[in-house]
């Protein structure tokens, strides 16, 4: 190959949309997840928002009950399947998993590409139910049976589609699991690869055991709404009690599928922008395990109030405080980095600050209803809803966007407005704030959730929350309009290094990266991926 | 085969529709000729007696079954409620077994006054009875489908809540129920509106089939089994064997 072909960048080599949508090349296929993730989140944030209005005010303003119902499961649905389970991982993941190991492509590269075509075939398949029938699910994106089994909406669809989704989500984490066995490259041992592909790693395994288990538990709704098959529906012999039991043993490892990635990227951004070694990589890396291991004996913490037995509610509840260890772990080596480390504020951090914040926040108020004397209080109301927006929404959703700002040289070769990114991050922050910790408040005062409408007593917290929707709305269309401008901004010289204190190996590469990843073999650091005492010297 | 797969897609609400529970009927109003004898044995059209939000519990007094916990868990729930029974809402218990009689509901009356022991439960909560033909009626009328076996009933535990005008506005499932669910469907009702209900755990007395629950578990046992066995076998084959080193490293 001559030294022009290993220069020519993955942007460059071919052109149309053909050579996107078919291309098999890991960094094509990132960018077809990004762009079609972020065009459902912009559609779920808008029914977030149309939610909210509705909420401002006691009472029907906007909506009927049972539009409200398809408005939130609808909103559930496309953020849960078709936003934040497959985001970090399906864009990030395929676009920087192989480059860090210092390989040109994943595994099974024609795997990779089926697994976004299936993830768009899910995607239209729920989006179908808005055009036909008595319209989309109503039940909320956990399917609860029995309601889901007798509702006239569109569920089976709706279901076929998750179930669809689910074999996306299993392809992906197969390929990354055989990539990391596999593809790295010579002398990067497992405790020398960076902590996001450790992260990848526990995710893929999570993906690979549990989303079967919800795949069976969904077609078994299909089998008794189609067939009459009792199986969850009490009134023909069913149990509805083991449906929940069904969705929870995949449902609750699936927030580890959100949120391990989300701590992958933040390993990843703090030592950049503290310029020092990650404190604890083997706490770090090993404690993901520990999550995904964990992680899936905690299930029974989503029935407490549901009928279960008294020992069996005390060891799901310690279970559940087991978790906070681990990740505990994470937070307090996150903080150790940054200690005494050479800080430099850019947008990335930021989201990665905001992220530990609000992952503190939703953690904490998580113990909160892991504990039984209070989830006996709280259940089913807007405590709950809040916290999961922290946990998943502040903790992922910003992890997300922070690996959006940090990879964006790298991916296009040109940076934003970091000015204009500054501040839409605090616009963002403070609107995500007003947003959802009066939804605790509401929680705490009594508020149910899944009402279109409630008690006057209520109206304060919700008018707050639906004016900070408003103000995480401004922050969410400047921070995206702003990475949009780039694209058109005067080039300037990005350089390998844009940050100047990357150390894993994408920043060994140009920006953007090759067809094949790197145009010359990649320098792994003496001691490990973060040793910034013999950081490579790169040049241009 | 898919042509009688798209048959049995076909007909399968029918097969549904024939099946016990409730079947919400949210919306619509009663019949305004229905009359049910009282504790006190007298004759009450139901319609007519409805003047503010009402919630009507469907139980037959002889019940061995979940009668009683839905009925003490609505006195659970009036007793902690602020609303004022008689002033702001009223309660109709009606059996659905017309071998019942008003003495049954007298003294059941009696029971649930000691229990509750506030309010205006002389006039804000009655007890009837009636003839097979109205109880139907009734049934049918509030969504309510019930199975006689020998001298017992197979049936839903469901509170319906009905406006001052006779429509009904929410379904209030369980046999547990929370001051904030009731105060929330009273204040619904007495504006005439309604909303479906979302979260339901159905609890039901129904003769149970242990064979059905068995075959249940296998599937998901053999399923689990199958996925770990797989999962395991993914895991040793990359540890085993040798990392493929010819093919995909840079250069």
């Amino acid at each position: 190959m001559t030294s022009t072909a290993l220069k020519l960048n993955y942007l460059q080599v071919k052109k149309g949309l053909f050579s996107w949508i078919f291309s098999v090349d890991h960094k094509r296929i990132g960018l077809l997840y990004l762009y079609s993730l972020l065009t459902f989140f912009v559609a779920g944030v808008t029914l977030g928002i149309l939610m909210r209005l509705e909420l401002l005010n006691p009472g029907k303003d906007l909506m009927e009950a049972k539009t409200y119902n398809q408005v939130f499961t609808m909103h559930g649905v496309i953020m849960i399947f078709l936003f934040i389970i497959p985001s970090i991982p399906a864009v990030f993941g395929n676009f920087f998993l192989p480059i860090m190991l210092g390989t040109d492509d994943v595994s099974f590269p024609r795997i990779n590409l089926l697994s976004w075509w299936v993830y768009i075939i899910g995607a239209i398949m729920a989006l179908s139910t808005l055009m036909f029938g008595d319209g989309p699910a109503d039940t909320g994106w956990t399917f609860y049976a029995p309601y889901s089994v007798k509702t006239g909406t569109n569920v089976t669809m709706a279901v076929l589609a998750a179930f669809v989704l689910g074999f996306s989500s299993i392809l992906t984490g197969l390929n990354f699991i055989v990539t990391i066995h596999r593809l790295r490259t010579p002398g990067m041992g497992f405790l020398k690869m960076p902590l996001f592909a450790w992260a990848l790693y526990a995710t893929s395994w999570i993906q690979l055991l549990a989303t079967p288990v919800v795949g069976i538990t969904l077609l078994m709704i299909v089998a008794e709404r189609v067939f009459g098959v009792g199986l969850f529906d009490p009134a023909i012999g069913g149990d509805p009690i083991l449906y929940q039991h069904l969705f929870w043993i995949y449902s609750h490892p699936a927030v580890y599928i959100m949120a391990l990635p989300a701590f992958g990227i933040i390993s990843e951004v703090l030592p950049t922008f503290s310029n020092r070694t990650i404190f604890g990589y083997k706490a770090i890396a090993f404690s993901s395990l520990a999550i995904a291991f964990v992680g899936y004996f905690v299930w029974g913490h989503h029935m407490f109030t549901a009928g279960m037995s008294g020992p069996a509610r005390i060891i799901y509840s310690i279970m559940t405080f087991l978790v906070a260890i681990p990740t505990a772990i994470k937070v307090f080596n996150w903080v150790a980095t940054l200690y005494k480390g050479s800080i430099d504020v850019q947008p990335p951090l930021l989201y990665s600050l905001g992220f530990i914040f609000q992952f503190m926040v939703g953690g904490l108020s998580g113990l909160v209803l892991g504990a039984l004397a209070t989830d006996i209080h709280l259940h089913d109301t807007y405590f709950v809803v809040g916290h999961f927006h922290y946990v998943m929404f502040g903790g992922t959703g910003f992890a997300f966007f922070g690996a959006l700002h940090y990879w964006y040289p790298k991916i296009w070769g040109r940076m934003y407005n970091k000015l204009v990114a500054n501040i839409a991050f605090f616009i963002f922050f403070i609107g995500f704030n007003l947003l959802y910790f009066p939804m605790m408040i509401a929680g705490l005062m009594g508020m149910p959730r899944r009402y279109y409408d409630y008690l006057p007593e209520f109206h304060l917290p919700n008018m707050i929350s639906t004016f900070g929707s408003w103000v995480l709305a401004v922050g969410l269309l400047l921070m995206l309009g702003n990475l949009i401008a780039g694209f058109w901004r005067k080039r300037e010289k990005i350089g390998r290094n844009p940050w100047g204190t990357g150390i894993t190996l994408e920043w060994q590469t140009l920006s953007p990266p090759p067809i094949t990843n790197f145009d010359r073999m990649p320098v792994l650091p003496k001691d490990g991926p973060y040793d910034y005492d013999h950081k490579p010297d790169i040049k241009e | 085969m898919l042509g009688i797969l798209l048959v049995l897609l076909f007909f399968s609400p029918v097969f549904a529709q024939q099946e016990l529970g409730v079947y919400e009927k949210l919306d619509q109003f009663i019949d305004d000729d229905i009359v049910f004898v009282d504790e006190n044995f007298r004759e009450v059209n139901i319609k007519d007696a409805i003047d503010k939000p009402t919630i009507v519990a469907m139980v037959y007094y002889e019940c061995p079954g979940i009668c009683t916990p839905l009925l003490n868990g609505l006195a659970d729930v009036m007793k902690k409620s602020d609303l004022e029974l008689g002033k702001n809402y009223q309660v109709f218990t009606i059996s659905f077994s017309h071998a019942e009689s008003p003495v049954l509901a007298q003294n059941k009356k009696r029971t649930y006054t000691k229990l509750v022991g506030k309010g205006d439960l002389e006039n804000g909560w009655h007890f009837f009875t009636g003839d097979s033909l109205t109880i139907d009626r009734f049934l049918d009328n509030i969504g309510y489908k019930v199975k006689q076996e020998g001298d017992e009933f197979i049936h839903p535990a469901t509170l319906v809540v009905l406006s001052p005008q006779g429509k009904i506005t929410r379904y209030l499932h369980g046999t547990n129920y929370l001051p904030f669910d009731m105060k929330m469907a009273v204040v619904e009702a007495s504006m005439g509106r309604s909303g479906p209900t979302i979260n339901k755990i159905l609890d039901y007395c129904f003769s149970y089939d242990p064979k059905g629950k068995t075959y249940v578990f296998n599937v998901t046992k053999v399923s689990g089994a199958i996925i770990l066995v797989l999962a395991l076998a993914l895991l040793g084959s990359l540890i085993v064997s040798n990392r493929n080193k010819k093919t995909k490293n840079v250069l």
